[in-house]
């Protein structure tokens, strides 16, 4: 007989519909209860908001503390995120009214977040708003509320080299101080060669737990390198992270990747040492830039520009006009006139903050161009890196 | 504050269609997402130099401009602007040799294989093909095709009727349409006399939807496969995040509200029905009628009192299936696709030949199987010169995470991740891990994060053969909660997909608009 399709019975299809629904019929009338650990671990690493308490405040050296924080059950937070050595926190804070976020990375090891604990080192940033607020209002017992752990500053096995080079620069030691840790505790598995620039011996954060993790982990190797050290001392180098002295602490005839944190005008320096390396663009990774201040200091910044320009904000259903200098980014101006703007890396690269521009034009520096191609089609910013060179009209998500 | 005519919660693929339908045709339309971005599944992301496609594998709905398959026949419908590549090819099916195996011969990438089928667009071209590798296919193939161009017709008549009696009359005038879709695949290629080595390259496609040949109906799978093999397929030149971008233009445009960083978390219910929605705890919006993206499961279980849940809608929870979860790795490598020795846009390596048996390895965190894509065979300049990105992807079960904490998990995916590279590489006998430049991996939590679903599953319900499409279709109506909420998306009659996907919430749009028309 030959093969057809008609050797199917097509009455079959019927009974199938009361088949369907007498099933329905037969299953329980309550919420399914299943455990998804799929979901959990989702909650877990991602919650919305972490509500701690500053639990004490130790000084690390002039203009720079370290804030250990814990869990606030009281406000609903039990447990804090677990997290890869290198993310950052996003502090909220509301400083006269105005809503202010920074970003801060980590320097407590991931294990300590399982014993309910994260460190934030933040140094006094000349004029800056969050610093000088944090350094003067919170004390042990302080509320903080801060973000998930975010980010991309991290080591991961499948792409970087056995070896990291890690190149921090004054404060930029933080995130490699949970790495270091993080390596000591077998929670990661590379080989730290960790180059931390400082100017003097006064200013080197972390010397007692840096020489601790040596000694107790022998895939840990610091150079402290002084720039305004007459005399290098035993196992120090004077100057600047040069190239030269990266060769000089990385292996011969292997390859390693370079991680970097510190300073803006530090990434401009190392970027230029590490173009006469010769290496790879997939072993030089960088910490997030930072905020941008000063578009008009870029060689491609446009000319005659005004000084002062408003924008036209709406969020959900409330639409408000504002007025803002230039210089400032989108997201500083809306945050100075006291309208909380959706916020995490302030650097242009985790698009939280993406939102829609209706009319107007914006300088994006080219560093901080992460944005989607769709996002240019369509006329999406990161505000929190598009400074206005026109009056604005926008669309930005409700902060969150 | 203004009550709108329709509330439509979550812009997945589902929502923003029904969005764009609700506002074109003149309803006040407020669309709510909790993330900052649209499009839930159909997006993109970017990490160093490189701006990956995190789900889309191809669009089968896209045709020719004489033909335009039923994507593109939505975006001209709604007037959304998307540029299209297109690909002229289908798949490649890859299944490696194992000790024991007796038909095995080397394939051109010098690797001991059972089965290396890379099979071309068009029914002709594809049945020839089949039966170059295995002979004797041919006519069976041309048969599955012939039925389902036949089939074709009565599936896009039915669209996205909702009236039983109507589709009734439908299939009243094609038999074989209700033969297909009461037997599995399985019992449609034996009927039709296919060799099974055939099945098994003929079936290939059964992982897109989730539903292996044993409980996959014929009918659905040949209108899967009938899409890709007639005219091939086609992907947006700005990843999905283009498409799901022109779709909330098309709304705003047409007077629709979109807010994002909303998250719907309570339904506002008055005399029994749904009146509002509460917005990030504490918002309140009104609107007459909804339209919902969000699975059943998850809005009962957050949005709901359960004593406001009907009944049914309970019963059904339970009686379903959640269907499978995946992995995915996202590679942006420092070598072209020359370079790495890649030849191929969508090359499916199976551990086996058997959709069933494939099936029954993903309850194991990594089951061998992996479907690897590079974009660049479409799009060549989808990256900067001298670089590619790769999208692998696995099935496999949200539960395999059930012994996972959260503090293993970094260490958990990139052991999955390994896993999959080196399968790849073996398979293709290629070099990947070397030329990593940025990676990304993707495992059920991941999904849960960003689809919000039951163990991270993108696929809705297990389309089962109780519970297969055209059921699902027919007794659409039936199914929904309250009659002025319907759900749309992967939960909905046609799984996942976005075609499908675009096609429920057009149907929700469609519906909710004749409800107000008809003055309900």
């Amino acid at each position: 007989m030959a093969s057809t399709i008609k050797s199917l019975k097509a009455k079959k299809f019927l009974p199938m519909l009361s088949d369907r629904q007498n099933r329905f019929e037969n299953g329980a009338s309550k919420l399914p209860n299943f455990s998804d650990q799929a979901s959990v671990i989702a909650k877990a690493l991602h919650p919305k908001r972490q509500y701690l308490t500053v639990e004490s405040v130790k000084d690390m050296a002039e203009d720079c503390k370290s804030y250990s924080l814990v869990p606030d059950p009281e406000r609903g937070t039990q447990e804090l995120a677990y997290f890869g050595a290198g993310k950052y926190l996003t502090v909220f804070e509301t400083i006269d009214g105005m809503p202010v976020t920074r970003a801060y990375s980590i320097s407590s090891s991931p294990k300590d977040s399982l014993n309910g604990k994260y460190v934030l080192t933040i140094k006094l940033v000349d004029g800056g708003l969050m610093s000088r607020y944090i350094f003067d209002t919170w004390k042990e017992g302080s509320k903080v509320e801060v973000s998930a752990p975010s980010g991309n500053f991290e080591y991961q096995p499948l792409r970087d080299a056995s070896t990291v080079v890690c190149l921090a620069g004054g404060s930029g030691i933080t995130p490699f101080i949970s790495m270091a840790n993080a390596v000591a505790d077998g929670d990661e598995d590379f080989n730290m060669i960790l180059l931390y620039g400082s100017r003097n011996s006064k200013n080197i954060l972390f010397k007692d737990e840096l020489d601790e993790l040596c000694k107790k982990c022998d895939k840990i190797k610091v150079v402290l390198v002084l720039s305004e050290e007459k005399r290098a001392a035993k196992g120090t180098e004077k100057g600047f992270i040069t190239a030269e002295l990266i060769q000089k602490y990385a292996p011969e005839n292997e390859p390693y990747s370079v991680f970097i944190c510190g300073p803006q005008q530090m990434y401009a320096f190392l970027d230029a040492e590490l173009k006469r390396l010769n290496l790879e663009k997939k072993f030089i990774r960088h910490e997030m830039f930072g905020e941008f201040h000063n578009p008009a200091s870029q060689a491609d910044y446009p000319e005659g520009i005004p000084e002062t320009v408003k924008i036209k904000v709406t969020i959900q259903d409330q639409t408000y006009t504002v007025e803002g200098s230039s210089s400032d980014s989108v997201m500083q101006i809306l945050e100075k006139n006291k309208i909380a703007v959706p916020a995490r890396c302030r650097s242009g690269e985790c698009g939280f903050c993406h939102s829609r521009l209706i009319s107007g034009k914006v300088y994006v520096p080219k560093d901080l161009e992460y944005r989607r191609l769709a996002d240019y089609k369509f006329g999406c910013i990161h505000p929190c890196c598009s400074f206005p060179l026109t009056d604005l009209e926008i669309n930005v998500p409700v902060a969150k | 504050m203004k009550t709108y005519d329709v509330i439509v919660i979550g812009a997945g693929n589902g929502g923003l269609a029904a969005a764009a339908t609700c506002a074109r045709a003149g309803l006040s339309t407020l669309l709510l997402e909790r993330h900052n971005i649209p499009g839930g599944s159909a997006s993109s992301f970017v990490r160093g130099r490189f701006e990956f496609e995190p789900s889309l594998h191809e669009l089968a709905g896209i045709g020719t401009p004489e033909d335009p398959g039923s994507i593109e026949q939505f975006f001209n419908r709604i007037e959304a602007e998307a540029d299209w590549h297109k690909d002229n090819s289908t798949f490649r099916l890859i299944v490696p040799a194992k000790e024991g195996d007796t038909d095995t011969f080397v394939n051109e990438n010098g690797v001991e294989v059972t089965i290396d089928a890379r099979m071309p667009v068009g029914f002709e071209n594809f049945s020839r093909k089949l039966d170059e590798i295995v002979p004797g296919s041919y006519e069976s193939a041309m048969k599955a095709f012939d039925l389902s161009t036949r089939m074709f017709k009565a599936f896009d008549a039915i669209g996205d009727m909702s009236d039983p009696k109507k589709i009734f009359s439908i299939l009243g005038e094609v038999p074989d349409f209700m033969r297909m879709t009461s037997h599995t695949l399985n019992e449609g290629l034996d009927a039709l006399g296919m060799p099974k080595k055939a099945q098994d390259i003929f079936s290939t496609y059964w992982c897109y939807m989730g539903s292996p040949g044993s409980r996959f109906d014929f009918l659905y799978y040949m209108a899967v496969l009938h899409s890709y093999v007639k005219s091939g397929t086609g992907i947006p030149d700005k990843r999905s995040h283009e498409m799901s971008l022109a779709i909330d233009k098309v709304i705003r445009d047409n007077g629709g509200d979109i807010w994002y960083n909303s998250e719907v978390t309570r339904i506002i219910m008055q005399d029994g029905k749904p009146a509002g929605v509460v917005i990030n705890g504490e918002k309140k919006v009104f609107g007459k009628r909804f339209i919902c993206n969000s699975y059943p499961y998850v809005a009962f279980r957050d949005l709901f009192n359960i004593e406001d849940v009907p009944e049914k809608q309970l019963k059904m929870l339970n009686t379903r299936e959640n269907a499978v979860a995946l992995t995915t790795v996202y590679l942006g490598m420092n070598k072209t696709k020359e370079e790495l020795g890649i030849k191929d846009y969508s090359v499916f390596i199976a551990p086996c030949s058997d959709s069933d048996e494939q099936f029954s390895l993903v309850n194991d965190y990594f089951s061998g199987y992996c479907i690897i894509n590079c974009l660049n065979e479409i799009i060549p300049d989808c990256t900067p010169e001298g670089t590619c990105q790769l999208f692998l992807t696995s099935m496999t079960h949200g539960d395999v995470m059930r012994d996972i904490r959260p503090q293993d998990y970094k260490k958990f995916k990139t052991k999955v991740a390994k896993d999959m590279i080196e399968t790849c590489e073996k398979a293709l006998n290629i070099s990947i891990t070397p030329y990593i430049e940025e990676i990304e991996i993707a495992l059920p939590p991941t999904f849960c994060r960003y689809l919000n679903t039951p163990l991270g599953t993108p696929y809705g319900y297990f389309l089962d053969k109780w519970d297969s499409m055209i059921p699902r279709t027919i007794q659409y109506m039936k199914d929904q909660p309250f009659d002025n909420f319907l759900f749309c998306g992967a939960t909905q009659e046609r799984g996942d997909g976005y075609g499908c996907a675009y096609h429920t919430g057009e149907k929700a749009g469609n519906l909710t608009v004749k409800a107000f028309k008809e003055g309900k």
